[in-house]
């Protein structure tokens, strides 16, 4: 019972965005599932982040910012600013920003070959 | 969502709310800590160089990284502050400085010079304390300042670095203690061996706390790394899309 109290609560947290609270910006009961193709990647601080291109049911095609860790985290856990880049096709999994925005946290990155790159680490076996 | 991804940022963020160390959990795979005694410099006096990660207190919740036996006791007006605080009001995600004790997921250094010491951090907005060795006094009105005035000296093998002269701007957590002009930290910084800094903070604010308390936190070399670069100021967009009360990094009030 112990065990799985302690599981549930590491599922519903969110990750520290080290100058703030992940929780502040994203609704963790709003999961995100989205396929796209990178079109810009800020290697800036406070977060890291990419803009990606997601084309919904109709056609209809949504540019969305996606947040990571600053790049002095990334960078001390395997990523370089080359790891993403313009054009990449991707698979993310995340949160959606808590005022709907289509601002997101991108938990994980799977690329089309089945790496995967996360929010904080570039290290396979930490994901 | 792949379960081990949440369980891996779940517990970074986790260990980052619960830890003094907070910071900790965020950085894998990263050489072990050297070890070693503790070094001195040519003069004897001890040797603090390096990256150290860790800060002397606890960044989500300041009560909950204190030296046994401390008690954190707020004023009745400081107690309604932290219950009303907001998310979007903490400085920290503002790209302020935290001020002390509190402390952030990036690694800092302290550069020992005549006269002179500096901490000089990479997260905390890219920031520097400095340090008076050289015997003098505090001013006796210190313009109010996110750093306020510290002088220091050694206790045997302990920095004590004491600090007036703050302004009221900074949080002591993501939780938003608060604190007045009145507030006069003393920081104890012992490099115990060559990897690990214990650090401990009194904090006497009589305009905010009932009493001084003690934290106790820690920090330890970060090898294989240099200082990285982080400009908060630069592209804090997302600070917008915060809403809520103030919250602990893993999203927790506590």
């Amino acid at each position: 019972m112990r065990l799985m109290l302690t599981a549930s609560m590491l599922l519903a947290a969110l990750p520290a965005l080290a100058h703030h609270s992940g929780a502040a910006v994203f609704d963790n009961t709003k999961k995100l599932n989205l396929k796209g193709t990178v079109t810009k990647v800020d290697w800036t601080n406070p977060h890291a982040h990419f803009f990606m291109d997601v084309k919904d049911e109709s056609g209809k095609v949504t540019n969305w910012n996606f947040e990571l860790a600053s790049p002095s985290i990334l960078i001390r856990n395997g990523w370089s600013r080359h790891s993403l880049k313009e054009g990449d096709v991707v698979t993310v999994t995340g949160a959606q920003a808590r005022d709907n925005t289509s601002l997101g946290i991108a938990q994980s990155i799977v690329f089309p070959d089945g790496h995967k790159l996360s929010f904080l680490s570039a290290y396979e076996d930490s994901k | 969502m792949n379960k081990q991804v949440s369980l891996a940022i779940g517990a970074a963020a986790l260990a980052f709310a619960s830890l003094p160390a907070q910071s900790q959990g965020l950085y894998q795979h990263q050489p072990p800590v050297p070890k070693g005694p503790a070094p001195k410099l040519a003069d004897g006096t001890p040797d603090l160089s390096g990256v150290w990660l860790g800060s002397g207190s606890n960044d989500s919740d300041i009560t909950k990284g204190l030296k046994p036996g401390e008690q954190v006791v707020m004023l009745p007006w400081a107690e309604e502050l932290v219950k009303n605080r907001k998310s979007k009001d903490d400085p920290e995600a503002n790209c302020l400085p935290s001020g002390i004790p509190r402390g952030s997921p990036y690694p800092w250094r302290i550069a020992q010079t005549p006269g002179i010491y500096f901490i000089v951090f990479e997260g905390n907005i890219h920031s520097w304390r400095q340090i008076f060795m050289d015997g003098r006094k505090h001013p006796d009105d210190p313009d109010p300042s996110w750093y306020g005035h510290s002088i220091g000296h050694w206790d045997g093998p302990t920095l004590v670095v004491d600090t007036v002269g703050f302004n009221d701007k900074f949080w002591f957590d993501y939780k938003g203690h608060p604190h007045t002009e009145q507030l006069h930290t003393i920081e104890r910084y012992t490099r115990t061996d060559l990897g690990n800094m214990t650090i401990e903070v009194t904090i006497n604010d009589p305009g905010a706390y009932a009493k001084p308390f003690t934290t106790k936190g820690s920090a330890r070399i970060m090898a294989g790394t240099e200082l990285l670069e982080y400009i908060c100021q630069e592209d804090n967009y997302d600070l917008q899309h915060i809403s809520g009360p103030a919250l602990g990094p893993g999203g927790g009030k506590e």
